[in-house]
């Protein structure tokens, strides 16, 4: 028994590719951070080749449901120092190779 | 003056001028006669000569309604349709002047009407119409329209004349002039007589357009200026930087983070797959995960001294380990019939050692875990506290599980489906079930002490069959002749009494005076392991009771048992219609459902504290007695006397109390009144297994017990008669 789990993990940890939505940082209510998150999933999910595309229509959806002016940045490499409104912030990562920063300011 | 001789004076002067004017008249056409003749016709030089023919030429005119002076093409740009128009050609009417009719000339009726109706300025009115009320009003009665009407027309010419000849005819109208006064002043009086006729009924005259625009200017009030500023909303700064690896590590990070709480998870639901009680579920509360985490921590450290321990146990009697799983006595071979019980490990626990072992039971589960009640039974010495402990063969030096209890533990059982869950009855009558996986420290559910409670010890508790809801529930008997059945609800245990044993007797006069219907104090309770309904009540009367359950106010069959209290019953495990009881007038009957008479009847010259049937013979099983020894008895190879007999405590000092057959091994484990448990292995002659004969040899293990014993049953069974002299004949002697 033990050989053989110790067999398959290695195996399994090769494999896995994490793809659901982890959220790094966050300082939104709940609520917010829930709903912001599966705008997130549905933007990239929709523009999953243009990360352009997925920015603009987080920021649209955003600014329409809690009030401009939010920032989005979606990308795989970057770095940023950004002031925000608190309670406005959300660093999260996606698909396993996407990072995205909404903030509000 | 009479104003009458006036006027014909007027009138005289009229009538002489009108005929004057006509006069003139008739010259006027007489001079246009001799005008005409006279006159000599001018050609133009231009004019056309025509010939006589021609002048005779009559040329036709037409006379039509035509103006040619209005033009017929009038248009006007029409905006709406965007184009021009033709209007209607106007109508020949030429409009020379044009004055709004809103005027009204003030001698007409309604005029007149107007002004005594307003009442305006009567001073004025009388100056502009005295004259005219003169002329107006006067002539009426007399003189008819006409002359009004030249009157009028007179004395509007008079004033005219009057300025043109004022030097010339001086004293004339002097006279005129005197008349003319007089008359006003003559024709007051009348005016005045008049006025009350119109003031007497002003009449406002509606007029919407008559109307006067007041205005007000009110104060200013006073300004002032007020500045606030709002608090900026809270700004945050927060960086991070971006990259793939820092991506993957926070996934990696995070997975493993959540394969940690997955097995937490688990964890915690295995433990609230058991029913915990509200204590418990307050302290889940309370603790923070981090505390959960230490706690796992903990758990998983305890586990490996657990291990530790049990390994240096290995270590410690390894030769008893040994001896527990290989070593079969070699003796037997040569002795016939008989067998011996090796001791192996003892078990105590330091706390315990005053007490008495009230009850011993394996776990239905793990067949290494037995639990262990400590308790009392010497009466005279009462004992404060009890505890239920749960030991492992795997470690012998000491208890698993231990739940203290502030009252002697009197018996104990394991549910069946969970093992964790153990309930125990103490000595003053409540009940309380404990959740050994959660917490040994608090029962998880507790009978109340003052109000669900029996009045008396309780004996025995035995798990019943989970309810439809799933509700896990059990029965509890005590010496208050009561038999409850305790369900586990949320928080609580609910109590329903199923019966009470009212002995068969006439109703006893109390002291006071009042009846009282005696009870049986119940002793023991065996549940039919098919019939879930029915149960077996021994009392301490010796009876022993057939119930079932879903009478609760009569017993289905009586058994006149024993002249002791019954200690212990115990059904058959191969023919569930034979249950053997024990009692403390030394016996150990075997009886048959039904039967009212023991078809065996053994006396062991002791009190007899417990017996059971061995789990893997139809016709083996142990008693244990009061002078520290263990019988073995197996009907099929000897029905009169036990085929073991074996002290295992000191006579003089000890009791054997319980005994228990481990339900896989060959192991009996037995317990004493100094809180003492000893594990025996049984030899191979206690353990015959039942030879397949030749003809059967297809037949397995089970139905081979269950023949063996109706074998043995019917040679006992038939007649009812001989039952009588077994009794006494086949008592033997230890």
């Amino acid at each position: 028994m033990g050989d053989g789990e110790g067999r398959e993990k290695p195996e399994e940890t090769k494999k896995i590719v994490h793809t659901y939505p982890l959220i790094r940082h966050s300082d939104m209510p709940e609520e917010m951070k829930q709903e912001s998150m599966e705008l997130v999933v549905t933007a990239c999910e929709k523009h999953s080749t243009n990360n352009e595309a997925a920015a603009r229509m987080i920021k649209e959806e955003m600014d329409k449901k809690f009030g401009p002016p939010f920032h989005v940045v979606v990308g795989e490499g970057f770095g940023f120092e950004i002031s925000f409104e608190c309670q406005n912030l959300l660093y999260m990562f996606f698909g396993g190779n996407l990072a995205i920063v909404i903030w509000k300011c | 003056m009479p104003p009458t001789t006036s006027i014909k004076k007027v009138l005289n002067t009229k009538t002489l001028k009108k005929s004057r004017q006509s006069n003139t008249r008739v010259e006027d056409g007489d001079d246009l006669e001799e005008w005409k003749k006279s006159k000599q016709l001018l050609r133009p030089k231009d004019q056309l000569e025509l010939s006589e023919g021609e002048l005779k030429d009559i040329i036709a005119r037409q006379l039509g309604t035509n103006d040619p002076l209005i033009p017929h093409n009038l248009v006007q740009f029409n905006y709406a349709q965007g184009g021009f128009e033709l209007m209607p050609p106007a109508g020949p009417m030429i409009v020379v002047y044009e004055a709004q009719g809103t005027q009204v000339h003030k001698e007409s009726e309604e005029a007149k009407k107007q002004v005594v109706e307003q009442g305006l300025d009567p001073a004025i009115l009388e100056i502009s119409q005295s004259t005219e009320t003169l002329a107006v009003e006067e002539p009426i009665p007399v003189i008819p329209e006409e002359v009004i009407e030249e009157v009028a027309a007179e004395e509007s010419e008079k004033p005219e004349e009057e300025t043109e000849a004022e030097e010339g005819e001086g004293e004339g109208e002097g006279e005129g002039e005197g008349e003319g006064e007089g008359e006003g002043e003559s024709i007051r009086p009348e005016d005045d007589e008049d006025k009350p006729q119109t003031g007497g009924k002003p009449k406002k005259l509606t007029n919407q357009f008559n109307f006067c625009e007041r205005a007000a200017l009110t104060y200013n009030n006073p300004m002032r200026t007020q500045e606030t500023q709002t608090i900026p909303p809270p700004m945050g700064t927060f960086s991070a930087n971006v990259l793939q690896w820092i991506i993957y590590d926070a996934y990696q990070e995070d997975f493993e983070a959540q394969q940690l709480e997955k097995e937490l998870e688990r964890e915690r639901k295995e433990k609230e797959k058991a029913p915990v009680s509200r204590h418990q579920a307050m302290a889940k509360k309370l603790v923070g995960k981090a505390h959960q985490l230490s706690e796992a921590v903990q758990g998983r450290v305890l586990e490996c001294w657990k291990v530790l321990e049990r390994m240096v146990n290995q270590n410690t009697f390894d030769d008893i380990a040994k001896d527990y799983r290989y070593w079969e006595d070699p003796s037997d071979e040569f002795r016939d019939e008989e067998g011996t019980l090796l001791p192996l490990w003892k078990f105590h626990y330091d706390k315990t050692r005053k007490n008495t072992v009230t009850d011993i039971e394996w776990n239905p589960h793990y067949y290494d875990l037995f639990a262990v009640c400590f308790g009392f039974l010497d009466f005279m010495k009462p004992l404060e506290e009890g505890a239920v402990c749960l030991f492992t063969l795997k470690n012998p030096s000491f208890p698993d599980y231990i739940c203290m209890t502030d009252s002697a533990v009197m018996c104990v059982d394991t549910h069946p489906k969970y093992p964790y869950m153990v309930v125990i009855g103490l000595y003053d009558g409540s009940v309380s079930v404990y959740n050994v996986q959660a917490t040994c420290k608090q029962p998880a559910f507790r009978s109340n002490n003052v109000t669900n409670k029996h009045r008396g010890i309780v004996w025995e508790v035995k798990w019943a069959p989970d309810l439809p809801d799933g509700e896990m529930n059990f029965y509890s008997v005590s010496e208050d002749g009561k038999i409850n059945n305790w369900v586990l609800m949320q928080n609580d245990l609910a109590v329903t009494t199923i019966i009470t044993l009212f002995l068969a007797k006439d109703e006893v006069f109390g002291p006071d005076g009042t009846k009282l219907k005696v009870k049986g104090c119940a002793s023991c309770v065996k549940f039919h392991p098919k019939q879930p309904l029915i149960y077996l009540v021994g009392t301490e009367e010796g009876h022993i009771y057939k119930c079932s359950t879903a009478y609760s106010s009569m017993f289905l069959l009586t058994y006149e048992a024993h002249h002791m209290p019954v200690y212990r019953i115990d059904f058959n495990r191969y023919n569930s219609d034979i249950f053997i009881s024990c009692s403390g007038d030394w016996r150990i009957k075997i009886w048959e459902d039904n039967r009212l008479e023991p078809l065996f009847v053994f006396d062991v010259g002791a009190c007899v504290g417990d017996v059971k049937w061995a789990p893997y013979s139809s016709t083996v099983f142990a008693a244990v007695t009061s002078e520290g020894k263990v019988y073995v008895f197996d009907l099929n190879v000897n029905k009169y006397k036990p085929i073991c007999v074996q002290a295992i405590v000191s006579k003089r000092r000890n009791k054997l109390t319980r005994i228990s057959f481990n339900p896989k091994l060959p192991i009996i484990i037995v317990g004493d009144d100094k809180g003492c448990v000893q594990t025996l292995k049984l030899s191979p002659n206690l353990r015959i297994p039942c030879k397949a004969p030749k003809k059967q040899q297809h037949l397995d293990q089970w139905t081979l017990q269950c023949m063996k014993l109706d074998k043995l049953l019917s040679l006992v069974r038939e007649p009812g008669a001989l039952d009588l002299p077994e009794d006494t004949a086949e008592s033997i002697e230890s």
